[in-house]
């Protein structure tokens, strides 16, 4: 028995040593986490487990949050997600204008970061801080602008379409057809950040590669689609993941323009528009939590789903898939 | 030393680290999220009848209205110490932000106010918090909604309308209760004046400003068309024709100017090409709308049914004409264009008429532009001048509801808030001394304020911010089916019409 004892001792693998340094290193590490822990659980996990309680009540917001101001209603605000008029139409206006948006957030910026990463560009910088500018500009700020330039009447891009011959333009944001490709507009206008972040890319690319390929014959879209799209295909990815999340949370600029009705008939009605105004002007803060759950959900499985096929796609220098 | 110096470092970014992580997430790319802060017309404030008159509700802030433009900027909340009180005095907080009364003109006024008022007597202390009101039912509101889901309501909330007050349905005390508790006798006041201060039966305040409706018109745009003035006294022809929709509508039209300087009237004109209109039915959704052609609201109570009555529907149809086939009133294009002002019409200089309430006066510059007010013509053989009127509320979660009363009733009859919100006051022998102070801020225009005073015989009855079940969702149904007629030209206005029905009865039946 002893024998068989002393060979188990043996054969067990010795626990690494960690050493005092490592330890406090640790400590540390761990102290300096910690205000970020807090805040994590105290801003932002914690909200999130009372919104999943609220959306178990019907809680109005007219009277202080206490236990006798408000009733369990069971699974009703979440029966009430297919009931109500607006909830699932408004996902579809959420799901095109996140069909047309995302790709166009990932080529726009794209096609930028490869201009302004050109050689053969005069002036880079300026262009590089032309095309960034609109993103230092608030959103508010950018959709009343936004709001005048693409007036039907008076705005200059209608005025510029009428002078090329355009005798009826579109009329942007009080035609239902063209309200949402015009918000679409409105975020290329503003895609400085992605393109900071591909340029940055863009310019991680080893230039040896190119050189390789010019020796063996390449062109200029064999290099781009063959050297340049895989190296930076993480950042792609990035972008796009980014991308997915903000369409889904999109609705500030609709909500400044087409209120929380989201004229002209309910083209501008974003889910997240529906959420907040059912929270916040008819007080229904139970079913709003509802709807913040579905957000907060179709987000995550969406992203899941795209780490689960994208990063396939995604290739890593380090060999690294995730 | 070194140890001291790392310890101090780790603290401060600590520190850091510890403010970052309760900031927002910072994120990059496109869309963006932040505050919304939409807002239409000013928060204005609204009320109701007039001492014989009777009625309904009210509320202020305009309602959906021209597509929004909101303030990329946002005040920060004004709050007061209690200046001027008595040690002993009970703390009474006032909370403004549903209606008027958050802008940075009038906040030195009720902070002097309420200064005066602490000094005046010992048993209330009264602080102020003054959040700014987006008009949106934003900012302010949710503030509003922390403090109450906090535990910290305020006593005291106004002024507030009717719409203003839906937002926080349930959220009020019953101020008869309280002025049986405190011998106030409610007799004094007219029982119509007492029914337009009820939200459901529930006396939320007592009456205090009434704001009602006519036509401003700027005087350079008829001189210039030479056209005589509309009239200011009820039964005065206009140019030899009875003072009726009709003539108002042809008076709009002819006012109504293009590009070429034809007006609407003329075969050649260009509705593409507007650079002028007649009128224009200003800040207000389609219940205001249909308030043109009477009183009226759409619910049957005896049945609780969506009832679009034809007066509604003729009011409706009347006014889509008048965008879209007369064109003397602008189409949503026209009007958040930046030629007719983003929404705010009138001061444009590009518009003749509009139909808005006396606290419009807040909303330009009175003595910038050369304007009067008319009275409002005859439709259907009746005059119908719809009417705001505001309040002010004690919430149900006040602790202390016996001083605020206490406070509220000596506040409905001071005459100086009525001047600082541009109400009317509820007391007839108040008014001249409101109307002094108006005349000197449009000085040197001179305004017929008879007219202010004659439109308040010919409320909206029942009135158009009546309460309805689901008010807030009934009301941003009715203020989208003003927008859709609005923006759309070739609706089949008869279908929108059904549909609004149908939806305002969704809405009613969901009405918790």
């Amino acid at each position: 028995m002893s024998v068989v004892t002393r060979t188990n001792l043996a054969s067990a693998p010795s626990r690494p040593r960690i050493s005092a340094h490592t330890r406090r290193q640790w400590t540390w590490g761990f102290l300096f986490l910690l205000p970020w822990i807090i805040g994590f659980f105290a801003f932002q996990l914690l909200p999130i487990l009372f919104t999943f309680f609220l959306s178990f009540t019907d809680y109005t917001g007219a009277a202080e949050f206490k236990l006798g101001n408000f009733n369990f209603v069971g699974l009703q605000n979440y029966k009430s997600l297919f009931v109500e008029l607006d909830a699932l139409p408004s996902m579809g206006v959420t799901l095109k204008f996140a069909l047309i948006g995302i790709p166009l957030g990932l080529v726009v910026p794209l096609m930028l970061a490869v201009l302004v990463n050109s050689r053969r560009l005069l002036f880079s910088n300026l262009f590089r801080t032309l095309f960034y500018l609109p993103s230092v500009i608030p959103v508010v700020a950018g959709a009343i602008i936004f709001n005048g330039v693409m007036n039907a009447q008076s705005g200059w891009l209608n005025l510029l379409l009428k002078a090329i011959g355009i005798a009826e333009p579109p009329r942007w944001f009080t035609d239902p057809t063209w309200a949402g490709f015009a918000l679409n507009l409105l975020v290329v206008w503003g895609l400085g950040n992605s393109m900071i972040i591909l340029l940055a890319g863009l310019q991680g690319v080893p230039t040896e590669l190119y050189e390789a390929a010019t020796v063996d014959g390449a062109g200029p879209i064999t290099k781009f689609f063959y050297i340049t799209v895989p190296m930076i295909s993480p950042v792609i990815f990035y972008n796009l993941t980014i991308g997915v999340i903000l369409a889904f949370q999109f609705f500030v600029p609709a909500l400044l323009i087409g209120t929380f009705n989201g004229n002209p008939q309910g083209s501008l009605l974003f889910f997240p528009t529906v959420f907040y105004r059912e929270g916040f002007v008819y007080s229904k803060m139970g079913y709003a939590s509802v709807l913040a759950m579905v957000i907060f959900v179709v987000t995550m499985a969406a992203t899941g789903l795209l780490f689960f096929f994208g990063q396939r796609l995604v290739y890593y220098a380090s060999g690294e898939t995730s | 030393m070194r140890t001291v110096l790392f310890k101090f470092l780790s603290v401060l970014i600590l520190i850091s680290l510890a403010l970052a992580a309760c900031g927002p997430a910072a994120t990059s790319a496109p869309a963006a999220t932040s505050a919304p802060a939409a807002t239409s017309a000013p928060a204005a404030t609204s009320a109701p009848a007039a001492t014989s008159v009777p009625a309904a509700t009210s509320a202020p802030a305009a309602t959906e209205a021209p597509t929004a433009v909101p303030s990329p900027t946002i005040p920060p909340p004004v709050q007061t110490g209690g200046e001027g009180c008595d040690p002993g005095a009970t703390q009474i907080t006032w909370y403004i932000g549903l209606g008027a009364g958050s802008n940075a003109d009038v906040i030195p006024l009720e902070t002097a106010w309420a200064e005066k008022y602490n000094k005046s007597q010992k048993e209330a202390c009264v602080l102020l918090n003054i959040v700014y009101n987006d008009g949106g039912g934003g900012n302010s509101y949710n503030a509003l909604r922390a403090l109450i889901a906090g535990g910290n309501a305020p006593d005291i909330v106004g002024p507030v309308g009717k719409n203003g007050r839906a937002s926080f349905q349930g959220a009020y005390a019953d101020v008869a209760e309280l002025a049986e508790a405190a011998g106030f006798d409610l007799s004094k006041y007219d029982p119509k004046l007492l029914d337009f201060t009820k939200d459901e039966g529930v006396l939320v305040g007592l009456p205090f400003a009434l704001f009602p409706s006519f036509i401003f018109y700027n005087e350079a745009l008829f001189d210039e068309a030479q056209l005589p003035y509309p009239p200011h006294k009820l039964g005065e022809q206009y140019d030899g024709k009875a003072w009726n929709l009709e003539t108002l509508s042809e008076l709009a039209m002819k006012l109504t100017v293009d590009a070429n300087g034809n007006d609407a009237t003329s075969p050649d004109f260009d509705p593409t090409k507007v650079t002028q209109f007649g009128f224009y039915d200003q800040w207000t959704d389609a219940r205001g709308v249909a308030s043109l052609f009477g009183g009226g609201i759409p619910y049957d109570e005896a049945t609780g049914k969506a009832v679009i009555s034809d007066s509604y529907k003729e009011a409706f149809k009347w006014y889509y004409e008048g965008v879209w086939t007369k064109h003397f009133m602008p189409n949503a294009d026209y009007y958040n264009s930046d030629q007719f002002n983003k929404g705010n019409v009138f001061p444009s200089g590009n518009l003749a008429m509009a139909r808005v309430h006396t606290w419009y006066t807040c909303c330009f510059d009175n003595s910038k532009m050369s304007w009067d007010i008319a009275v409002m013509p005859e439709i259907n053989g009746q005059i119908t001048a719809k009417l705001h009127g505001d309040t002010f509320a004690i919430l149900k979660d006040s602790k202390h509801q016996d001083v605020a009363f206490k406070v509220l009733a000596d506040m409905v009859v001071d005459p100086e808030l009525a001047v600082i919100y541009g109400g009317m006051p509820a007391v007839e022998a108040d008014r001249p001394a409101f109307f002094a102070a108006k005349d000197k801020a449009a000085a040197p225009n001179v305004i017929d304020w008879t007219v202010a005073a004659e439109m308040l015989n010919y409320p909206d009855l029942p009135n158009h911010e009546a309460w309805l079940p689901n008010l807030a969702e009934a009301n941003s149904l009715l203020g989208a089916f003003r927008t859709t007629m609005d923006s759309t030209p070739d609706l089949d206005l008869d279908a929108e019409i059904a549909k609004l029905e149908a939806d305002l009865q969704a809405a009613y039946d969901s009405a918790p």
